[in-house]
């Protein structure tokens, strides 16, 4: 079994000029947790996830790669956080993508699970090996429905 | 020792003089380093290598340059940083300061960079500025402020720090070493000018970006509810930290009188500081704790150190830094006025635009061998105090001038607010001149 027999081929996605507000009310109203981004030729460029949105209530300190480890002396308010969003609703998804390990459409299923597990992610993007184009996302669910039946 | 050495050096396999091998291999060592497309510790251990293969030196030799008190002082004091840095206790002190002065955006900057200056007089001035950077950022953030000021004003203040003391960087480390001088004999000698030097520079930095500098009075309050105290992540290891750091400098302060060189009390107190952290821990905790310490040690620099004191001294045994510095002595008369001014400004002017590590690392075999024109090694101590000034100084002039610069550039440029290298020297550089103008002063008030 390979990814490509996993995966669900017709995956919601989004454009990088997309604004944060479309991509969070997208991810409220359907509940998902990632959202693939590409490009205009289909080119995955990373993913728009409820982590992005984590990101955006966060100070740019916090999240620096040798930013502050512990913030638990800041006493911000929920409306504190809620405004930092709320400042950065119009701007594009394109500066806040997590970009995540892919899986090519041969990676065997293991491999896809193992990817799961190190990248503490519940969805794999599938792109194809030579154009980069996404061919599709194999989200946890899936893997599991497929296990059930299996056993049924 | 230098006569063996010679005899050694005339067996070369390449067919080279000597003098023309090593002074071509230095000059082409510190050409790669400054191109900066190899890594430096690479690049020395390489050269280092080559100085032994072209028979310059022989292993025995090669070791015998390396100056291990300047080697051990550092990994010790990397090793308590790294442990001590846990404790949180540096973004306890950042925020502390912005609250003695009520969040006021002048006040913040003054305090951060005075704080910078402190820190970076005991620490690596890159570990301090990693260390007051992300908290500097974090509150211009809520203040609604650029951190262009901040950040500028905390390289500047960091390498103003770092030249005080003998632990503060690295150029004070070797000279130090080299010449056998304590703690104290440049906390003395240097801490006076350098306090004076960074007021002096924190008065432009008011009239061109603070005094412009406002925040909303809720931005402000949000800066006072901070709660530094939960900043320390770790009540028990700061204690174990502040009295192994406290004994460290005690010891630094008496080295003379009890007979100790800085190596050996660095390491000592890096070994009983990971006794004190490790001591109530099975062997498996034990073993991740000692291994993060190490880790964290900048084992780039240290062997770049290595590689770098065989390459200075394959040089330095050929004789050809005798010959510069006899060149050096009649360009200037053999006075020591115009000695030490060359040192000084040139030390100051060539460190804004190349790493002051090896810089030093030439110039004091070069310095070192000056010393029967002032009357013996005594007569030196002016130039000893030139070379350090300049070295450490000078690094303020560009923004590659010095390691911790390029460091806060990169967290300017993540942060949307990148730092430019020419405007950064358009303000730098007068700055960094007025500096070593106020040096030039105090050194001839003081010594000349």
């Amino acid at each position: 079994m390979t990814a490509r027999t996993l995966m669900n081929p017709d995956p919601a996605t989004l454009r990088p000029s997309d604004t944060v507000a479309a991509a969070a009310d997208h991810i409220l109203k359907h509940h998902l947790r990632h959202l693939p981004v590409v490009d205009e030729r289909g080119r995955y460029l990373g993913t728009f996830s409820i982590y992005s949105l984590l990101q955006l209530t966060l100070p740019k300190a916090v999240l620096d790669k040798h930013g502050l480890e512990n913030v638990s002396f800041v006493t911000e308010h929920v409306s504190d956080l809620a405004q930092r969003l709320g400042g950065r609703r119009e701007e594009s998804v394109q500066n806040w993508l997590n970009i995540h390990e892919v899986a090519h459409p041969d990676t065997p299923a293991m491999e896809v699970m193992l990817l799961m597990l190190h990248g503490r992610t519940t969805s794999v993007p599938v792109v194809d090996k030579e154009s980069g184009r996404l061919e599709g996302v194999v989200s946890f669910w899936d893997v599991l429905e497929k296990l059930q039946g299996e056993n049924a | 020792m230098h006569g063996s050495e010679t005899q050694l050096a005339s067996t070369v396999i390449f067919g080279l003089n000597p003098m023309w091998y090593a002074a071509i291999l230095f000059i082409f060592t510190y050409v790669v380093i400054m191109t900066e497309r190899i890594n430096r510790a690479i690049v020395s251990l390489l050269a280092a290598g080559l100085m032994i293969f072209g028979g310059v030196l022989n292993q025995e030799a090669a070791i015998r340059g390396i100056d291990f008190n300047t080697i051990g002082l550092l990994i010790g004091m990397m090793v308590i940083v790294a442990i001590t840095r846990q404790s949180g206790v540096f973004q306890y002190l950042a925020i502390w300061s912005a609250k003695k002065v009520n969040a006021s955006p002048w006040g913040i900057l003054a305090m951060l960079s005075v704080v910078t200056a402190v820190v970076s007089a005991f620490l690596d001035n890159v570990t301090t500025v990693l260390l007051i950077v992300p908290v500097a950022l974090l509150i211009t953030e809520e203040l609604r402020v650029k951190a262009y000021p901040y950040l500028f004003s905390m390289i500047i203040s960091s390498n103003i720090g770092g030249t005080a003391t003998l632990i503060g960087d690295p150029p004070n480390i070797m000279i130090g070493s080299a010449v056998n001088l304590t703690f104290n004999d440049f906390a003395f000698n240097l801490a006076p000018v350098i306090i004076v030097v960074l007021i002096a520079n924190l008065i432009p930095i008011y009239f061109i970006w603070g005094r412009h500098l406002h925040a909303a009075a809720e931005d402000r309050q949000r800066v006072m509810d901070f709660n530094e105290h939960e900043a320390i992540t770790d009540q028990l290891l700061l204690k174990k930290c502040l009295a192994v750091i406290g004994v460290v400098v005690l010891s630094f302060i008496f080295a003379r009188f009890l007979g100790l060189e800085a190596a050996t009390i660095g390491l000592f107190g890096a070994a009983a500081l990971l006794l004190l952290q490790c001591w109530p821990h099975d062997a498996d905790e034990q073993s991740r704790l000692v291994t993060h310490a190490f880790t964290e040690t900048e084992w780039i620099t240290i062997f770049f150190f290595v590689g770098l004191f065989i390459v200075v001294h394959g040089l330095d045994s050929t004789g050809l830094l005798k010959l510069l510095a006899d060149k050096v002595l009649a360009l200037t008369g053999g006075e020591l006025n115009a000695t030490a001014m060359v040192v000084l400004w040139s030390s100051a002017i060539l460190s804004a635009f190349v790493d002051n590590i090896p810089f030093v690392a030439t110039m004091i075999p070069l310095i070192k061998a000056m010393a029967p024109q002032f009357g013996g090694p005594e007569g030196l101590m002016p130039l000893w105090w030139a070379l350090s000034l300049g070295a450490c100084l000078g690094g303020n002039g560009t923004l590659i001038g010095a390691s911790a610069n390029l460091v806060v550039a990169g967290f300017a440029e993540r942060a949307g607010q990148p730092i430019r290298f020419v405007p950064f020297m358009l303000t730098a550089f007068p700055l960094m001149l007025m500096s070593i103008a106020i040096c030039t002063v105090y050194m001839y008030w003081r010594y000349l």
